[in-house]
């Protein structure tokens, strides 16, 4: 097949990752499954999947395998995007096309291209397939596709002290792993960095070969539920109380995006002191500015407020680091952040109805109300 | 080299003599709000911030304080502690799309608790929060900056928009003796910082452009009690030529543009924009030993500058050790002996060629960091009792 046939990528079951702790990229092993990296979804169990609308499934972790930093994770319901093939392994070669899919930075899914460097670089007692495509943060779990579009890796890692020095997981190493995750019955298990034996509670001996398991990681927090920091904890409990499901909401570390009906919401940390809920929910339009200035900084939206970015209008409200630890208080925030929600999702209408603003860019506009809005 | 010395004038602006902070009074207001004693956790924050003030015991539940022009009245209402400062009032003749746009892109913003409202046609910076969300660091917080937002910005606004500035504090107008040396000051000034671009732009070093663009603002800062839209203009534009992350062809933009604008700025304008402020929040950073000693005691920064002295570069040595001295006079308050220290620094050089100027003032740093920086002599010496025995460090 020629390598034109990746001109259409947004067909292809390839989807972007969230955690708490970061970003990375999976790819479907069949219309409920997916794999990706161990790295990219630990130490949670459960992630969140973004779909090509925005819209989020949780996906639940079966296993993983954190020497060869593979996962796999199920999905709560089946999607429909194009189940990509592996290769039947055959004999890579140097010079040979590379075609890498992800979500480098958090980017929507994109395509870098290069060659196989070395089919089987051996790096830390394993082995790689080298190349000189471009790897960046989010790519990880990602698959690097042939000139025939099948599966000949799952993206890893890079070397930061190098240039286009970056590594695949050798099909072989792939194939076997969903191989024997077809055949595993528990719901989830970890695989032993030495014999590869599937394990389903926390111990300290492998029970297949007795390697020590806690010699180089605590293994008992894979089958643990990570303790969240106070913030994430508030935080949590506040979109809980929103009706928000915390674990689709993730978008990194400290940081938190999602729709409510139309409009964006994002919650992030700018400093030690502040935890920021905005929403870029409009774009000023070009008349009738000033009763529209007037209106966003009316006294009437205290405690929320408005600014301005460029031409984006954001609905803000600023939680103060010290609140997070007035736990008598909680009720009463988590009261505020539920109301900015709201407001949230009702001001983007009432500015672009009213006020002759544009939906901003990440509006979703087909939860608008009424009114053909220009998406 | 035209410029063959630099003139380190005695200030006008005056010595703040606000008390140094209790910072019992700190310690206590936390203690009183995890007590759920909030009024006195209050009480006890504007003691330790205003220590000028006295202590307001909210009799009508009012109070109010003076940051420079700004005027922030603080209120008790039920179970919540509101905090105003008015900010503009838009008149008919004002540009009012232009500056609700610039307040909403400028002075609303995610990352800070107080927030700008309209009321009617007049737009205030406002605070307002339930006394038992009220910790200490976050009502100290909010004092502070939201009082420095509102006096740096309600002359600028003015100027910028014609808008008109409602409640401002009066600030005492210089004397015609101060304001003629002022004036002599500030002309002066400007005219070696334009010579000394052009030594910038012939040596194309960015380290020189550092050290210049430190001593454009700080000088001013310094010496003369600016404060409205000529200060604001200032700030501005020094953020621009001394942001290390920027690229140097623009930082150097950034000054020529500056030094054009200041030597442009009309004598009556420079006039209404000099006085002697109030400030019951200490504006400055209070200066510490262990700063000192990071600036002008031994380490990289003056490794670094001494390489310049002995490699025969006394002008750069000697512009890098005044914008030091005066970086730390203008932005730093300090008990009255490191402050005559440090003047004393620029008095000696003041006038001098750079060579005598650049060994005078390097003797004279490593002097004064071993006096009163971290593990200083002066330390030692109010040690009294100590135990002699015990191995100190010799800065």
């Amino acid at each position: 097949m020629p390598t034109h046939s990746l001109d259409d990528i947004e067909r292809l079951g390839v989807y972007q990752v969230y955690t708490g702790t970061g970003t990375g990229t999976g790819f479907l092993i069949d219309a409920t499954h997916l794999l990706t990296n161990c790295h990219v979804v630990q130490p949670y169990r459960e992630v969140a999947v973004e779909m090509r609308d925005r819209s989020r499934i949780i996906g639940r972790v079966r296993r993983i395998h954190p020497h060869r930093d593979l996962a796999i994770v199920e999905l709560a319901r089946s999607v429909d995007g194009e189940v990509l093939a592996l290769s039947d392994g055959e004999q890579l070669k140097p010079k040979q096309g590379v075609h890498i899919l992800g979500f480098p930075v958090g980017l929507p899914l994109s395509l870098t291209e290069g060659v196989i460097s070395h089919a089987r670089q051996l790096l830390d007692e394993q082995y790689f397939l080298q190349t000189d495509a471009a790897i960046n943060p989010g790519n990880s779990g990602g698959p690097m596709l042939d000139d025939q579009r099948r599966i000949i890796a799952v993206t890893t890692c890079k070397l930061n002290a190098a240039d286009a020095v970056g590594f695949g997981i050798p099909i072989g190493d792939v194939r076997r792993f969903i191989d024997e995750f077809r055949a595993q019955s528990v719901a989830f298990g970890v695989q032993c960095p030495a014999c590869e034996e599937l394990i389903d509670r926390a111990v300290r001996y492998c029970p297949s070969c007795g390697s020590d398991l806690e010699a180089n990681h605590d293994f008992g927090e894979y089958f643990e539920t990570p303790e969240a920091h106070p913030l994430v904890g508030f935080v949590e409990r506040a979109l809980a109380g929103a009706n928000i499901d915390p674990v689709l909401a993730r978008h990194g570390s400290h940081n938190w995006s999602f729709h409510v009906g139309s409009a964006p919401i994002k919650i992030w940390c700018c400093c030690s002191e502040h935890l920021n809920f905005s929403s870029p929910m409009a774009q000023v339009g070009n008349r009738g500015l000033n009763e529209l200035f007037k209106y966003l900084l009316s006294e009437q939206h205290a405690p929320f407020s408005f600014d301005l970015v460029g031409s984006t209008v954001r609905l803000n409200l600023v939680v103060h680091i010290t609140d997070v630890f007035a736990p008598n208080e909680h009720e009463h925030l988590a009261a505020r952040v539920r109301q900015f929600i709201e407001k949230a999702d009702a001001t983007d209408n009432l500015l672009i109805t009213e006020y002759g603003c544009q939906p901003a860019p990440e509006t979703q506009t087909d939860y608008l109300k009424g009114g053909d809005h220009g998406s | 080299m035209s410029i063959a010395s630099l003139q380190c004038p005695q200030p006008i602006r005056r010595r703040l003599t606000i008390a140094p902070r209790d910072y019992a009074r700190r310690d206590r207001a936390i203690e009183s709000f995890e007590a759920g004693d909030y009024l006195t956790a209050v009480q006890e924050t504007l003691c330790y911030l205003l220590p000028g003030a006295g202590a307001p015991v909210f009799a009508d539940g009012k109070f109010c304080f003076v940051q420079g022009s700004a005027r922030v009245r603080v209120h008790l209402d039920g179970d919540e502690l509101a905090l105003t400062t008015a900010l503009m009032s838009l008149t008919p003749e004002a540009q009012s799309t232009a500056a609700l746009r610039y307040v909403l892109t400028r002075l609303s913003a995610t990352g800070q608790l107080y927030q700008p409202r309209l009321h009617e046609d007049t737009i205030t910076l406002e605070f307002r929060e339930r006394l038992s969300l009220l910790h200490p660091a976050k009502l100290a917080e909010v004092l502070q900056r939201m009082a420095m937002e509102s006096d740096s910005n309600d002359g600028w606004l003015a100027q910028r928009f014609g808008v008109d500035a409602p409640d401002r504090e009066p600030v005492a107008e210089l004397d015609e003796a101060e304001f003629a040396r002022a004036l002599e000051i500030w002309n002066t000034h400007w005219t070696s910082v334009n010579e000394l671009m052009l030594e910038s732009r012939r040596r194309r070093s960015v380290r020189f452009l550092d050290a210049l663009g430190s001593y454009a603002a700080n000088q001013v800062r310094y010496s003369l009690p600016l404060f409205g839209s000529v200060r604001a203009t200032l700030n501005e534009s020094a953020d621009a030529y001394t942001d290390k992350d920027e690229n140097p062809n623009k930082r150097d933009s950034a000054l020529a543009k500056c030094i054009k604008e200041m030597r442009q700025v009309p004598v009556e304008e420079l006039r209404r924009c000099l006085g002697h402020a109030q400030h019951a929040i200490n504006p400055l950073h209070e200066g510490t030993p262990s700063l000192l000693t990071s600036m002008l005691g031994a380490g990289h920064r003056m490794q670094t500058t001494g390489e310049l002295r002995s490699a025969g570069r006394s002008l750069e040595a000697a512009l890098e050790l005044i914008a030091d001295y005066l970086y730390l006079l203008a932005d730093h308050s300090w008990p009255s002996e490191v402050e005559a220290a440090l003047r004393t620094g620029l008095d000696l050089i003041s006038g001098k060629p750079w060579r005598e100027a650049a060994d005078v003032l390097w003797n004279h740093a490593n002097q004064t960091a071993r006096f009163f920086g971290s593990h200083g002599e002066r330390d030692r010496d109010d040690d009294d009792g100590a135990d002699d025995d015990v191995v100190r460090y010799d800065a």
